[in-house]
């Protein structure tokens, strides 16, 4: 975010400076060490709970390291968790394509819907602050929540996308949304998006609001379509906050998690299994920090180099 | 030293702030190991309170309250405290496993007759061969659930085993094979059109399929051979599961994610034919009027002669930590004596463990219990090994892939035996 809103620099600023050269420097040097004792209690305890785990995750990535498991655990592993993830019978591969798909296909439904909305909803009517409010309302409910009611509204029983479908006459009533393979990444990709859509929305009207009014009553002298405004005014201009919801979204849904869990169970079968879900099994239900930590430092470096490309295509183009 | 071992041996408040630093950022609770110096003990007399993590609602837990005021009652200095468990086994397992690697609080622990060599190997509990329990009290397959090593880490309390349940109203004769079975299944759903399904088992992914797939395994003479799980049987077994959901149209998709819970209700409302479960399903249909007369258990009747039903049960452990021992190991005695057996069995449905308590006594008071008999004597042990878990998690896998369509029996077998012998320690402990 840094290095998206840094103002670029102001030449003869430094003339300005009403110091000497050479007192500047001490002066400078003074500063930087206060500045930095003040920061340092700060940057002790971010070490404490960044640096250190992540060291102790990384030593487990290399070790066999499962405590219900005395006669093993603690034994140097060498890159075994590593090749487990591609050995015969193992789910890493599938959950690394799923998890690829799944925010590709998430942050593209997102991203979009989030635009249409936000236009709308920066243009002056009625009752917009109950709209706005409204639309944002499940972003604000926890992602268990809204995962447990879109579960139960996806149920082929009772559920209400069943009643919606029927009623509509659409086809797709009666189907067992959670027990199809396919289905229920449509049920996955409908509960992400109800979640998360919101969240893109108030960055983007965020974006919308820093757009002065007059450039647009300029184009519109100009004689600029609406389409051509969207296009050469809206769209360059709502750049930062796009990049920035889009930072987001993609790295929150490539480590997406609770919704599988709560959902799929990464089921059927291991259909929607993604690589965070595996990472929490290994965790959690297998009690294997070795392979955990194995695959939590494949998805940092994976995470690492998504926020890279990201930050390298916004310098090019910004 | 290394760095785990150093994190392992440091100081104890040092240890906490760095577990919540980990748990806080990884999500991962630290491993923090048990140490070896002796909790020390208070004596039986002495007034204490004891722990006992156990689950059980309805009747089980009213059985439960019930055993624990009599104890009390026998033993006024010692006050018995349950600690609730979760009602699913895995979650039950996590609980048990997050408070034996934070090391204190539990004393007397209700386990799953297949958590005994993990929690042998890893020293959550305390070896009892030396605590005065007559081993020849106990059905020899769960008292082997109860061993590890030679060693005796467990009390046998409740057994179980898992048989087909069927409404003798729509099926006159009890089916001889899995096809025959299905043939009654599916004219059962034809001639009564208030059922609906034919056959009602649980196929989530969860420690009850595999318990299923032991039971569907006997049908075709197959078993859970870990070092030969891709054979021919074994597939047949596999093909039936998925065939019953997909191609017979006996098991509805939504079973897919059932567990005993749906099957259970399923069954208690009348809308299958056939069902999977546990004994105490038993005394439940003995108090709904519409089944009571009308519910027979079988094992899962077998092609080849082999039947199987999953034998599962309550073992209890007491907890290496506990500070209370001689109490424990008291209460442990009560609640396994053939008398508070046969009165839970009575009440609960829980079939005792003691052999002793099959008496003509508790024939007259529940007849079902020399019905059951039968199911028993075909229960059929799940692997033993104190990588179990992580061994059934990859089943848990393979049976749901072959449900999804996902894999057919042959791939799905064979990549899990690949899978299995990944398991870090498998090899070591096999």
């Amino acid at each position: 975010m840094a290095a998206i809103d840094q103002a670029p620099d102001v030449p003869g600023r430094s003339a300005d400076s009403p110091r000497p050269r050479s007192r500047r420097g001490t002066l400078l040097t003074q500063d930087r060490r206060l500045g930095l004792l003040l920061i340092a209690p700060a940057i002790a305890l971010l070490l404490a709970i960044t640096a250190y785990p992540l060291g102790y995750n990384v030593w487990n990535a290399f070790h066999y390291v499962v405590p219900d498991i005395p006669f093993i655990n603690g034994k140097a592993a060498g890159l075994a968790n590593f090749r487990r993830m591609f050995a015969v019978g193992s789910t890493f591969e599938p959950a690394l394509l799923h998890t690829v798909v799944f925010t590709l296909v998430s942050v593209t439904v997102e991203v979009g819907i989030a635009l249409v909305l936000a236009l709308a909803l920066n243009k002056p009517f009625r009752g917009r602050s109950l709209v706005r409010a409204a639309v944002f309302i499940p972003w604000a409910v926890p992602t268990v929540v809204s995962a447990e009611a879109w579960k139960e509204m996806f149920d082929p029983r009772q559920g209400f996308v069943d009643y919606a479908l029927h009623l509509l006459h659409l086809p797709g009533s009666g189907t067992t949304w959670l027990a199809n393979t396919d289905t229920s990444w449509v049920a996955l990709f409908v509960a992400d998006a109800w979640k998360n859509t919101p969240f893109v929305a108030i960055i983007l009207i965020g974006g919308l609001q820093v757009i002065p009014a007059e450039i647009y009553e300029a184009a519109k002298i100009d004689g600029a379509s609406a389409w051509r405004q969207f296009r050469r005014l809206t769209l360059p201009l709502l750049k930062p906050a796009l990049m920035v919801a889009l930072i987001f979204r993609t790295l929150s849904a490539f480590l997406v998690f609770d919704v599988v869990y709560i959902m799929s169970n990464g089921g059927p079968g291991t259909s929607t299994e993604t690589l965070a879900y595996l990472d929490f099994n290994a965790f959690h239900v297998d009690y294997d920090y070795g392979y955990g930590g194995a695959i939590s430092l494949v998805l940092i470096v994976l995470c690492l180099l998504i926020a890279a490309v990201y930050t390298r295509v916004f310098r090019e183009r910004g | 030293m290394t760095f785990f071992s150093t994190l392992r041996s440091g100081h104890p408040a040092r240890r906490t702030l760095t577990s919540a630093a980990l748990a806080a950022l990884l999500g991962a609770a630290a491993a923090c190991s048990s140490s070896s110096a002796p909790t020390p003990q208070t004596s039986a007399n002495a007034q204490q309170t004891i722990v006992f993590a156990t689950d059980g609602l309805g009747g089980e837990g009213q059985a439960t309250t019930a055993a624990i005021a009599g104890f009390e009652k026998q033993y006024p200095n010692i006050k018995v405290q349950v600690f609730n468990l979760a009602s699913s086994a895995s979650d039950q397992l996590t609980q048990l496993q997050q408070r034996f690697q934070a090391g204190t609080g539990l004393d007397v622990v209700d386990a799953d007759v297949t958590w005994t060599p993990q929690f042998a190997a890893a020293g959550y509990v305390q070896d009892l061969s030396g605590a005065g329990f007559d081993t020849s009290a106990y059905f020899p397959g769960q008292l082997a659930s109860a061993q590890y090593t030679g060693k005796l880490y467990a009390v046998p309390w409740i057994i179980n085993a898992e048989g087909v349940y069927y409404r003798t109203d729509l099926v006159k004769t009890a089916p001889a094979t899995p096809d025959a079975l299905v043939a009654d299944a599916k004219a059962a759903l034809a001639s009564d059109k208030s059922l609906k399904e034919g056959f009602a088992w649980e196929g989530a992914k969860y420690e009850g399929s595999v318990c299923a797939l032991v039971d569907f395994l006997g049908g075709f003479g197959g078993k859970l051979d870990l070092a030969n799980l891709n054979t021919a049987a074994n597939q047949q077994a596999l093909q039936f599961m998925y065939e019953t959901i997909h191609k017979d149209g006996i098991t509805p998709q939504a079973a897919t994610a059932w567990q005993e819970s749906d099957v259970q209700s399923a069954w208690e409302s009348g809308q299958t034919a056939f069902a999977l479960n546990w004994p105490y399903e038993y005394a439940s249909s003995e108090k709904i009027a519409a089944l009571k007369s009308d519910t027979a258990w079988i094992p899962f009747p077998s092609a080849t002669g082999s039947a199987a039903t999953a034998l599962g049960g309550h073992n209890l452990m007491v907890a290496a930590k506990s500070a209370h021992t001689a109490a424990d190991l008291e209460f442990i005695k009560y609640l396994t004596s053939a008398s508070v057996e046969v009165s839970r069995a009575e009440s609960a449905g829980d079939p005792p463990s003691v052999k002793s308590a099959y008496t003509p006594a508790l024939y007259a008071a529940a007849p079902y219990y020399q019905a059951e008999q039968a199911v028993f004597a075909a229960s059929t042990a799940r692997p033993s090994s104190p990588v179990y878990q992580q061994i059934s998690e990859v089943l848990q896998t393979m049976i749901s892939t072959v449900l999804a369509g996902q894999a057919a029996p042959s791939a799905a077998l064979s990549s899990a035996q690949a899978q299995i012998q990944q398991i870090p320690g498998y090899s070591a402990s096999s």
